[in-house]
Parts: structure tokens; C-alpha cells; sequence
């Protein structure tokens, strides 16, 4: 089915993995610098008011104090986190490095630069802030009374629109279904805390090491706030633990930069872990109204949606978010007539940003609740529903205009259907009793990269060492799932080496070229079928300089096993090796090469999942039994670890299912403060993940690779609510399916109690 | 006040406060970072480290409460350069991704194996209870310990090869090579070296080169 290859589709481990497993490995949160001051932030304890009056006296008389700064000893000029190229469209300048009017519980009202993080904390306490309150709008519809203040100027309205593809058939005799699926704000849990070290130079430039998913965005925002040229100012990526799109925007960075310029000293900002959670940005919280209208035997007419995405107190990047919630049904289903209203709204709560999906998630679990409500008006299977509605490959998207490739949903559901036994284990009783088990089905979309909405590129040089290595000069962020091994991956299989033997380092804007970053589902896509065609621009040199040397045509030559060999010439071949050192010591170019890749296409990347559910009608508990995730991939590069993240993806999605969310309270303060209080799924808790891949290659990314991290996690949740109403026969769609929650949905009803 | 701590089978002489957390002690002051901080309440396992045999979060115990004992970190797991069985089985079975974790996980599978060699996959995943991973979904990491515990599967990952190994794998038939030689001599006029010069070193004083200048 798919061409055999030698590296391509093997297993290999994340490229620093001997350092991670000794504890070698320096993160962020492990790094410093000599003369390192560390800085702590003070957040807004209040929801919406204004700051009248800052006293940082005894703070900063405080031995091992440098300073207190403040909106009133700090620039004000406003930046937008979410900006990821100068003049962009659709970002939004509506924050400060310190807020003089504080918009949320966890906005910066300031922050204290100490010798000591220990000095900076007690320091931080001593901060007198007095604040006059403004009414808090914690909901949407408070934040859009007539009678509401203005969280920003120009209205809590952020961003609406609207768009209507197709033409509305004839929905005589149609069965029209409505639902409304709402999705919780939730932290990203990345293990590691959000941290930046910045080096102010005596040159006026500065060094800033971040652990960010795009150090030239965050350049642009630090160089322009501070008025600095951008070959002044210095970001490297430093390892990791974790983003998930939660290290996507430019929230503390601006803030450790503009310290250590005003410091002239490096600055260390760690985050602890309620900071991360409430003071940087969380997965948006959203309500999602669907109506559709079908034939009696389940073809899909009309799909009408209406979204309202709460944005939390900044804008950040959450009107392109609840734009791209528009851009996920018409990549999944054939549809006549598709209309999507949507508006984010300002609130005066945390604030919500990218997170891993970028909408899909949300829209995912408002579509195939929805359909298995639909599925259940018409008596259809909700397999057999989604069937006959599902695009085929080579589908038009319906609202991009965008081809959709090699789009193999279909056939993942087929597949699934037969591994998961599907039909014998939906037709199996729930039962009465106190444990009930039901199963359920969800199907998801999403992108590969930017193309179609923005310029989308990679950049890249590749080089061969005197030894016949090869070094890979990228900007690559790795954000923890492997995609520095992706590349060697894919340079190896052009070059016919072992991976081992190619280098790739991570980006640093003084010597890697410009490139975007990891996120937006372009990484493998994108940045992967650049790596291939720069190595293949170094295969050719490779081959002239061998053909050079051995006085052959270099039709007559191929490069593999590490050496060029002469074409049915058994046993003539010269090793890479000699290649390099002999030319190195010629009058010609190098064996090296730079390019730019312009990406030419924008598939979609599937995946169905089934989950098995048994929930306590007890307690209310609901535990995930079993799981099989189907991934349309186009083909594996690193075959386990498109399946390992694929597991971690199903645990992130059963907890945005059942148990994960950040609400705030009556004042607006969050109801959790650490992981004690925020549940995350444990081993315990964790089914075993079934992964099963399509592979087809037949889009434009490296030897046919699409997108893996972002799609795994979209069709998760609903998959497990879809289990649930199917046990219990309810009707549940308000995230997450909490105990409360699932309780009330049975009405009281007396539950058999077998152990009590 | 004065605390000696055992930290990886070395005696640490350390100043600090009565309030210090372990974890501060050891990133800080014994300067070993790899454990690390996650949440600061002991939920979430990262600065999981072994005292006594057994798995403690350091960020909830106070350095002087380890004084005397000994302390295993994720640092005293390989020996003389060589992975513990249990570290190569997480590089083997793709349990590390970001890699946050899994000096925490490590040290909770460690004690886990130190008193139960052999334990069900049911006693990994609650050894592991405490320790919360973003990436994986645990179920490489649990594949990873039950293989050190003698229940091998098959490894999800390809060991890396030696470069070395990889690369003496590969030589240019003489003749090709000989051939190639001469090609670099006649436009250089520089007999290139390694496995191309006749007799190891060629003659310094050759006049076969111009000189530097042009």
C-alpha cells in the first residue's frame, strides 16, 4: 500500500532522551546565568478595578531587593501576546506589561526583582496595592448586559462573525435536531511552569532563553516593546517540559525582557504553579448551539451554528480561535448549506488563548454530541450516521475552499468499527444496576499548518561534515514529542544515513533561520517536507561531488548506505566520508545547501476514537475502561511515537471530558490553585490506548506525513460523553461530566447500591 | 543550622535554613537539578526522590528530615556511565516525551522494584498514582517498568546505535578511492592524506602547492 522505506516508519526515542533519563537535561526552570536576580509577579486579587495607589516602600527596603516595578515605573505600552509577525492582521493591542486597570483574578499589578527567589517572594507580600473595584462580569451574558462597563474600550464584544457557505435546500420533510454543547476553561498542565530567563548587555542588546513554541514572534513583541532593532535582542529556545499550546504567546517574556533591560542584569521569571494556571492563559471556555435538519434516512441538509467563546480579560489570540471553530464541521461531513455565527467576549476572568486544537476540540464536541443525538431521532446506528455524511477523499472543504487531500475518515471509522467490535459492544444492555457501561463513537478534523491563511513557510540550511555527518540548521522548538528526531528522520531516509548521524539543533534567532514555530499542526507537515527537500538539494551536490571524484556520470550514481555507490557496479562505492574530505580540499562549493519551502497544500488530518465508559450511578464517577483511537496520518515517521502521543492525546481528552475545569467563583477567584484541586487523569485511571494507523501518503508533507499532535486530542472528549449518555440514556453536554453533574442528569432516580 | 545530607552514596556539608524543602537543597545547593518542580504540594510527583527506600516528594519534606538518611535522585541511577535497567527500558519503550516526569517517575518505579521486584502491571499504576505525566498517557511508562521487571514486550523503540559503529561501517573500495585521490592531487597538487597517501606522512617541504597569497 504505502512505499517501503529504510528509516521512515521505525521507532526512535526523543533525540535528548539519555539526558532526560539521567537528569542531565537543563530546562528552563533549571537554568541560570552568573549574577541572576529572580523576579516574582504580583497578580490583581481582585476581578475588574483599578489600581489607586501602589506603596512598594517596605518591599523594597527589604535587603536583597533591586526593585519594584509597576504600571507606574514601567513602559505602557500596549502589545498583543498573540502576535507572531510584525503588522499582522487580527491582533489585538489591548494589553500592558502591568495593568493600571486590572481586568482579572491573576492580572500583573507587578513585580519585584530580588537576589534570591525566596527575598523576591517575602518582598512580593510586603506590596501595598489599593485597588477601586468595578463591578465583575464573570459570565458572557453579564459581560454583554446593556448595563455592563467596558472591560476594554470599544466594548466587551471582542470579535463576531459570521459565515455562510452553500445554499439552504429544501428542508421539507427534514427532521431538524438543536443542541448546545458548552466546553470548561482549562489549564494546559504542561509538567514544567511557564519560565524565561533575559540578560540585559551593557551593549544595549540583551539574550533572552525562553521555553517558548516560537522564539521570532516572541522577538518581535520584546524587541518592539522595548524599542530595541531586532539583531539587538537574542531568544533561544531552551528545552521544555511541555506546552501543548500553552507556550504559544508572549505573556511573560515581554515581562522577564523589560525587567532585565531596566536591570541591566539577567532576570530569571519562574511561574509557579496557580501562576501558570491562572496568570498566563487557559483553553477557552465555550458554548456552542447547533442546528441541523437531515432526511429521514440521515443526509445531512443544513447545519446552522452559533459560538460564543469567553475570552477572559485579554483578547489574546481568541478571535482567530472562535474564527477556526468555523473552519472543522465542513472538513468532516458533506453538507448543502453550512452557517456559523461566532463572537468572543471579553469577561473578567483568566484569559483564554491557543490551546492544542485551536477550536477543533470545542467544535468537535458540540458536532458529534449533536450527532449522536441526531442518530438517536432518527433510530440510526451512530456509526452508520456518520457514514453516510462523511467526506470523501479529494472533498472541496466547503467553507476554506481548500482541497481536502487524501482525507481518510471514512476510513478510519471502518476500521475502528471492526477492531473495536463495535457493533456486538453497542448492542450489549447498559444494565440498571449501580455500574453501567455504554460506548461511544466521535469523529474529529483538523489542519496541517497555516496554509490558506497565512503566508506559510519553512526555512532551513542543511550541511555535510568532513566525516560524512550532516548538520541541520533549523528553528526548531521541541516542545517534547520528538519532532527534532522527525527531522533527522526524514534527512536520514533522503540521504541514506542512519539518524544517528544527522544533527538538528533547536532555534535560536542569532543563528537558525527564520521560521515559525511548533504549533498550528505544521511542524511534520511544513518544516518536515522542507527537511526533505533541503536534503535532497544536498543528495544532488553529494552525487555531483562523488560523480567529480570517480570521474563517473552522476546518472549513473546513487546515494545510499552512507556512501555512492556506482549504479550495477557491485562493490564500487565511495564512503561519504572520503566524499566530504576530498571535496573540502577542491576549489567548489560545499556540500551544503539552504532553501525555503512554501507550503502548497492544507489537507485534513482525521481521527475517530471509541471509548468503552462504566460510570457509578452511585457516586456519580465515571471511569474509561477501554479506548481506540484511529489516526489518519498519511504515513508514520516515528512510528512510536505518533502512537505514544496518541495516548497522551486520549488522556488530555478523557480529562477535558469528566474531570478538568477552571471555573472562578462569585468574586471571580479560580476555584483551583494547584494540581490538588485540578485533576488530571493518573495511571490508574488510564485505560489501556489502542492505536491504530491509516497510512496512505497521499498529500504533500515528508514521504506523505500529516499532522498528529493537535488532531489526537480532538475527537476525544466527546467520544467519552457519547459513552456516557449512552449508558446512562441521557442526554449530557455540558463539559466536563462531573460527578454533580452526571448525578443530577439521572433525575434522583434510585440506583441499586450493591454495596451498601 | 549545619545539615549532612547522603545524597547518590556522597556526604553533602550544607548550610540552610530549618524551612528548607529538600528539593531546594538539592537543586540549589547540591546543585543537582534533575529532580524537579511541578506543583510545589506534592500532587504531582516530578521531585519524587527515594529516602531510605522509599519514594517521597522532596518538595514536601524538609531537608533537615532526610538528615542521615540516604537520598537517591535520578542522578545515582546509572553507574559508571552505565543506564540502570530500568532507565534504558524507558528509553526502549518511549516513556519519556518532554522528559518533566520522568526523573519522578523513575524514582517512584525504583522504589516500587526495590521492594517488589515483580509487581502486577496493577501495583505499577499505583506506585505511579502520584506521579502525573502531560505527554504520554502512562502507558509506555508502565510497559517501560514492567520490562525491568521481567516482563518484556516488544521494545517500542530502536536503540540508538554507536555513530562510530555506523560509520566504520561504511569504506570506499581501494580502487575507487585511489582513483578518487589522484582526481584531488591533479587540481590541488596536494596529495590528500588518511588512507589516500601511500606511506603515512607526505613530504612538508613538497613544492607542490603555491604558497599563501593567492
Amino acid at each position: 500500500m504505502i512505499e517501503d522505506l529504510q528509516y521512515v516508519g521505525g521507532s526512535y526515542p526523543v533525540h535528548d532522551v539519555a539526558q532526560k533519563v539521567t537528569g542531565e537535561l537543563v530546562y528552563g526552570s533549571d537554568f541560570s546565568v552568573p549574577g541572576m536576580l529572580h523576579a516574582k509577579l504580583i497578580l490583581s486579587s481582585i476581578s475588574h478595578g483599578i489600581v489607586k495607589r501602589i506603596d512598594a516602600t517596605r518591599a523594597e527596603a527589604l535587603p536583597g531587593v533591586v526593585k519594584v516595578f509597576s504600571h507606574e515605573n514601567a513602559p505602557m505600552e500596549p502589545f498583543s501576546r498573540a502576535r507572531i509577525h510584525p503588522g499582522q492582521d487580527m491582533s489585538f493591542y489591548d494589553e500592558t506589561l502591568f495593568s493600571a486597570h486590572v481586568r482579572f483574578v491573576g492580572d500583573r499589578v507587578a513585580a519585584v526583582v530580588a537576589t534570591s527567589k525566596a527575598i523576591a517572594e517575602a518582598a512580593a507580600a510586603l506590596v501595598e496595592i489599593e485597588y477601586e473595584e468595578l463591578p465583575a462580569l464573570l459570565t458572557v451574558d453579564d459581560a454583554l448586559a446593556d448595563s455592563a462597563p467596558a472591560i476594554h474600550e470599544g466594548g466587551n464584544l471582542l470579535y463576531e462573525h459570521e459565515i455562510e457557505r452553500g445554499e439552504r435546500p429544501d428542508l421539507e420533510g427534514a427532521v431538524s435536531v438543536t443542541t448546545t454543547t458548552s466546553t470548561p476553561r482549562v489549564h494546559h498542565a504542561a509538567l514544567e511552569p511557564h519560565v524565561c530567563i533575559a540578560q540585559g548587555h551593557s551593549t544595549g542588546g540583551m539574550t533572552v532563553w525562553t521555553t517558548s513554541q516560537g522564539v521570532y514572534a516572541a522577538r518581535t513583541v520584546i524587541a518592539e516593546l522595548l524599542h530595541l532593532e531586532y539583531h539587538r535582542v537574542r531568544v533561544i529556545k531552551v528545552p521544555m517540559g511541555g506546552s501543548f499550546g500553552g507556550k504559544t504567546e508572549y505573556i511573560i517574556e515581554p515581562v522577564c525582557a523589560f525587567l532585565a533591560h531596566a536591570t541591566r542584569r539577567p532576570v530569571k521569571l519562574l511561574l509557579d504553579r496557580e501562576e501558570s494556571m491562572i496568570a498566563t492563559m487557559c483553553r477557552p471556555a465555550t458554548t456552542t448551539t447547533i442546528r441541523t435538519a437531515f432526511t429521514p434516512d440521515g443526509e445531512l441538509l443544513d447545519f446552522e451554528a452559533a459560538s460564543t467563546l469567553d475570552s477572559g480579560g485579554f483578547a489574546a489570540s481568541t478571535p482567530d480561535y472562535s474564527v477556526h471553530m468555523c473552519k472543522k464541521v465542513t472538513k468532516l461531513y458533506r453538507v448543502p448549506h453550512y452557517q456559523h455565527q461566532g463572537r468572543a467576549v471579553y469577561t473578567n476572568t483568566p484569559v483564554g488563548g491557543a490551546a492544542r486544537g485551536w477550536g477543533a476540540p470545542e467544535m468537535a464536541a458540540a458536532t458529534e454530541i449533536h450527532m449522536d443525538r441526531v442518530a438517536a431521532a432518527l433510530r440510526l446506528d451512530p456509526v452508520d450516521l456518520r457514514l453516510k455524511n462523511m467526506v470523501e477523499p479529494h472533498d472541496t472543504d466547503l467553507v476554506t475552499g481548500l482541497p481536502l487531500g487524501d482525507a481518510r475518515v471514512r476510513e478510519c471509522l471502518e476500521r475502528g468499527v471492526v477492531a473495536f467490535d463495535w457493533a456486538a459492544r453497542r448492542a450489549r444492555p447498559a444494565g440498571r444496576g449501580r455500574y453501567r457501561r455504554g460506548v461511544g463513537v466521535a469523529a474529529g478534523a483538523h489542519k496541517n499548518g497555516m496554509f490558506g491563511a497565512f503566508p506559510e513557510a519553512s526555512r532551513m540550511g542543511l550541511k555535510m561534515n568532513e566525516d560524512g555527518t550532516f548538520e541541520l540548521n533549523a528553528s526548531l522548538h521541541e516542545v517534547g514529542c520528538g519532532i527534532v528526531t522527525t527531522m533527522r528522520i526524514i534527512v536520514a531516509e533522503v540521504l541514506g544515513v542512519h539518524p544517528d548521524l544527522v544533527a538538528a539543533g533547536e532555534a535560536d534567532t542569532a543563528t537558525t533561520p527564520f521560521d515559525y514555530g511548533t504549533y498550528g499542526s505544521r511542524v511534520t507537515y511544513v518544516v518536515g517536507a522542507c527537511a526533505r527537500i533541503v536534503a535532497e538539494r544536498v543528495r544532488e551536490k553529494l552525487l555531483l561531488a562523488a560523480a567529480d571524484l570517480i570521474q563517473e556520470p552522476v546518472e549513473r550514481l546513487a546515494a545510499y548506505d552512507a556512501a555512492v555507490h556506482v549504479k550495477d557496479e557491485r562493490g564500487r562505492a565511495i564512503a561519504y566520508r572520503d566524499i566530504a574530505r576530498l571535496t573540502e580540499m577542491r576549489a567548489v562549493p560545499g556540500i551544503a545547501a539552504s532553501t525555503t519551502y512554501y507550503a502548497v497544500s492544507n489537507p485534513g488530518s482525521y481521527s475517530v476514537q471509541f471509548a468503552e465508559v462504566e460510570v457509578d450511578c452511585a457516586t456519580g464517577l465515571t471511569v474509561v475502561t477501554d479506548f481506540l483511537a484511529v489516526a489518519d496520518v498519511g504515513r508514520a515517521i516515528n512510528r512510536g511515537m505518533v502512537e505514544a502521543q496518541y495516548q497522551g492525546a486520549v488522556q488530555m481528552g478523557i480529562g477535558y471530558a469528566l474531570y478538568e475545569h477552571l471555573d472562578v467563583d462569585e468574586r471571580g477567584r479560580a476555584g483551583v490553585d494547584g494540581f490538588k484541586n485540578y485533576h488530571i487523569v493518573n495511571a490508574p485511571d488510564m485505560p489501556d490506548v489502542q492505536v491504530l494507523l491509516v497510512e496512505h501518503e497521499g498529500d504533500d508533507g515528508p514521504f506523505g506525513a500529516k499532522s498528529v499532535g493537535e488532531i489526537a486530542t480532538v475527537p476525544t472528549a466527546p467520544a467519552v460523553v457519547n459513552a456516557v449518555n449512552n449508558a446512562l440514556g441521557t442526554e449530557l453536554s455540558e463539559l466536563p461530566l462531573t460527578p454533580e453533574r452526571i448525578l443530577s442528569a439521572l433525575h434522583g432516580e434510585e440506583v441499586p447500591c450493591s454495596s451498601c | 543550622m549545619q545539615l549532612v545530607l547522603t545524597v547518590n552514596g556522597m556526604v553533602h556539608e550544607i548550610e540552610a535554613r530549618p524551612t528548607a524543602r529538600l528539593l531546594d537543597v538539592l537543586r540549589d545547593q547540591v546543585g543537582l537539578t534533575g529532580t524537579k518542580e511541578g506543583c510545589a504540594e506534592g500532587e504531582c510527583g516530578a521531585c519524587t526522590v527515594i529516602v531510605d527506600g522509599q519514594a517521597v516528594n522532596s518538595c514536601v519534606m524538609l531537608a533537615v528530615q532526610a538528615r542521615g538518611k540516604e537520598i537517591l535522585t535520578v542522578e545515582g541511577l546509572a553507574q559508571d556511565g552505565e543506564l540502570d535497567l530500568l532507565q534504558q527500558k524507558f528509553v526502549e519503550y518511549g516513556a519519556v516525551q518532554c522528559g518533566y516526569c520522568t526523573p519522578g517517575m523513575l524514582m517512584s518505579a525504583k522504589a516500587l522494584l526495590m521492594g517488589n521486584p515483580v509487581p502486577s502491571e496493577q501495583d505499577i499504576r499505583i506506585a505511579l498514582a502520584g506521579n502525573l505525566c502531560r505527554c504520554t498517557g502512562y502507558s509506555a511508562i508502565v510497559a517501560a517498568v514492567k520490562a525491568a521487571s521481567g516482563h518484556e514486550a516488544t521494545p517500542a523503540m530502536e536503540l540508538p546505535a554507536e555513530p562510530a559503529e555506523l560509520a566504520a561501517e561504511v569504506t570506499t573500495d581501494p580502487d575507487t578511492l585511489a582513483a578518487a585521490c589522484e582526481v584531488v592531487e591533479a587540481e590541488t597538487g596536494v596529495t590528500p592524506g588518511g588512507p589516500c597517501a601511500p606511506s603515512g606522512l607526505g613530504d612538508p617541504f613538497a613544492a607542490s602547492s603555491p604558497e599563501g597569497g593567492e
